[in-house]
């Protein structure tokens, strides 16, 4: 009696779970072709522009021609003077040294500021002086300070990353849990110690997502920076391009541009998975 | 007693604070315009915002040029508004359409507004048109992303309830969804109007003639970094004011926004 009742319940499970997985599985495949439908509809639609010349044919290139050029890119350095990988390592030299400077400075500070009152009304007034001016509106400045070298743009890149890598830390630490601090000081623990046991862990989790911002931030100012005051650089290279009327250089510009954006979140994320293990919400 | 002497002790110290470091930015700044020459002092600079009146760049004045950048911000990020939430709606809607947009608009997402710069200045030229449509670029992004997030965010819960009580589609979206997600669009919003200020600086800095960014350039070039600073003091004032009148917005479009 007893197997009876219980086979067919289990077989009605066992069918609800293949259906339920073909679901997905149709699911995936819906999403697979309807995204390549999309991409190649959007290809499909440039090639019919430049094909009927609905743009004048001087300002767009085939989208295959945006690849030859950056292939090209690779061992001919005309018109701009430098390779691709050149401008890349470049760019990402700043990018990375403006965002690392932003983090040891704007986390620490966040975190500080968060924990310990005094210290943030004193430097709360001038971060909220500085914080709405756009770190665009700096180079000019910082061009008579330091030319239009390395340092020059990593400073412009560090004034755009700190302030999301500050902000959140000081939010994070702000929202620690009260008693998990006071169980710290009942155990008798100092308040270093509670700042760096309690206060700094229960914060990393916010922090870690203002850095996130800080990276898209310092990549989206150094191309600003780069176009305005450099001789190298991804940015640069468009800005050339635009000089000499050379679109497929801009677009596969722009290409590899938000690719390395794309590259750096990913990378990101994988540094964050590795780091934080707490305090997540799945 | 003693408590209460204590307590007035820290309160002043607590005012104090601030005053004495905003004091103490000045006077930084001061110092640093006295050892380089090329930088004017805070006294310098708001002589060179008194001239300013008189004397106006390009034939307006201050207010002009702020205008000038302010109306290409708002212009965009009405446009970005306009477009930006039905296609975030959309994709966050209906399944199809986000397959196959969605991968389209992640390809777009990770271009930085700054990089479409030459692109567009290409197309449109260097006139209000192409300056409209690089704000336009950075602003819609947020807008977009948030109006999408907000829609797939609404709790099934209610939903499901508004189905089971016969809600038609449109009864679903204009009574269900779109007041849940309000404020994840309104957010996204505040974002765009951000990013737009920045980006509106940027493309006057590489060619207007007028704003506040051409102003700052303007002073870089011609050897007056006062009228930069000038500028720069102004950029950061309105954007204040702007996140400003966006919390204040927030709070009475959708009140029920803790914090």
């Amino acid at each position: 009696m007893e197997q009876v009742s219980v086979s067919p319940n289990a077989a009605l499970i066992e069918k609800t779970k293949r259906r339920e997985l073909a679901a997905a599985k149709r699911k995936r495949l819906k999403a697979i072709v309807f995204g390549l439908t999309g991409v190649a509809g959007f290809l499909l639609l440039w090639y019919a522009v430049v094909w009927f010349e609905w743009i004048d044919s001087r300002l767009i290139v085939y989208p295959h021609e945006v690849f030859q050029t950056l292939a090209s890119k690779f061992y001919d350095k005309s018109f701009d003077g430098s390779l691709l990988p050149v401008h890349i390592a470049s760019s990402l030299i700043v990018a990375v040294c403006g965002f690392l400077m932003a983090v040891c400075v704007g986390v620490p500070l966040g975190l500080l500021m968060g924990w310990y009152q005094p210290f943030d009304r004193f430097v709360r007034p001038v971060f909220e002086v500085i914080r709405p001016i756009p770190p665009i509106s700096w180079i000019p400045i910082m061009i008579i300070f330091l030319g239009i070298g390395l340092q020059a743009k990593t400073v412009i890149i560090f004034f755009a990353a700190f302030i999301p890598s500050l902000i959140n830390s000081y939010t994070g630490i702000k929202l620690t849990n009260p008693v998990f601090i006071n169980v710290a000081k009942t155990c008798g623990a100092s308040k270093w110690r509670t700042f760096l046991r309690v206060g700094v862990p229960s914060a990393l989790p916010m922090a870690f997502a203002g850095m996130r911002i800080s990276l898209g931030n310092a990549w989206g100012t150094l191309v600003a920076a780069e176009m305005l005051a450099a001789n190298k650089g991804l940015g640069f290279m468009i800005l050339m391009g635009r000089t000499y009327l050379r679109v497929d250089v801009i677009i596969g510009g722009m290409l590899v541009i938000g690719l390395i954006g794309v590259l750096f979140a990913v990378g990101f994320d994988w540094v964050e998975h590795k780091v934080i293990k707490w305090g997540k919400k799945q | 007693m003693k408590v209460s002497v204590r307590f007035i002790i820290k309160r002043i110290i607590y005012y104090i604070l601030p005053a004495l470091s905003i004091f103490l930015l000045l006077l930084m700044w001061t110092a640093v315009a006295e050892s380089q020459k090329t930088i004017p002092n805070p006294f310098e600079v708001f002589e060179r915002f008194k001239r300013l009146q008189d004397r106006p760049i390009s034939n307006t004045g201050i207010i002009g040029h702020i205008w000038a950048s302010l109306q290409r911000v708002l212009k965009a990020l009405g446009i970005s508004i306009l477009l930006g939430i039905p296609f975030g709606l959309l994709i966050g809607w209906s399944e199809s359409f986000r397959y196959l947009f969605k991968p389209l608009f992640e390809i777009f997402r990770p271009i930085p507004a700054i990089a479409w710069i030459p692109l567009v200045s290409i197309w449109f030229g260097v006139g209000e048109a192409s300056k409209i449509t690089i704000v336009f670029l950075g602003a819609v992004m947020p807008i977009v992303v948030n109006t999408y997030t907000g829609v797939s965010m609404v709790p099934k819960l209610l939903t499901d309830a508004a189905k089971s009580f016969g809600a038609s589609h449109g009864q679903l979206l204009t009574d269900i969804v779109l007041p849940s997600s309000l404020q994840a669009i309104f957010a996204g919003i505040k974002t765009a109007l951000g990013i737009g200020w920045m980006v509106v600086l940027a493309a006057e800095m590489i060619s207007a003639k007028s704003g506040l960014g051409f102003l700052i350039i303007r002073g870089s070039d011609s050897d007056d970094i006062a009228l930069t600073m000038v500028s720069m003091v102004f950029i950061g004032v309105i954007g204040a004011l702007l996140s400003t009148v966006c919390n204040l917005l927030e709070r009475r479009i959708c009140p029920w926004t803790n914090e």
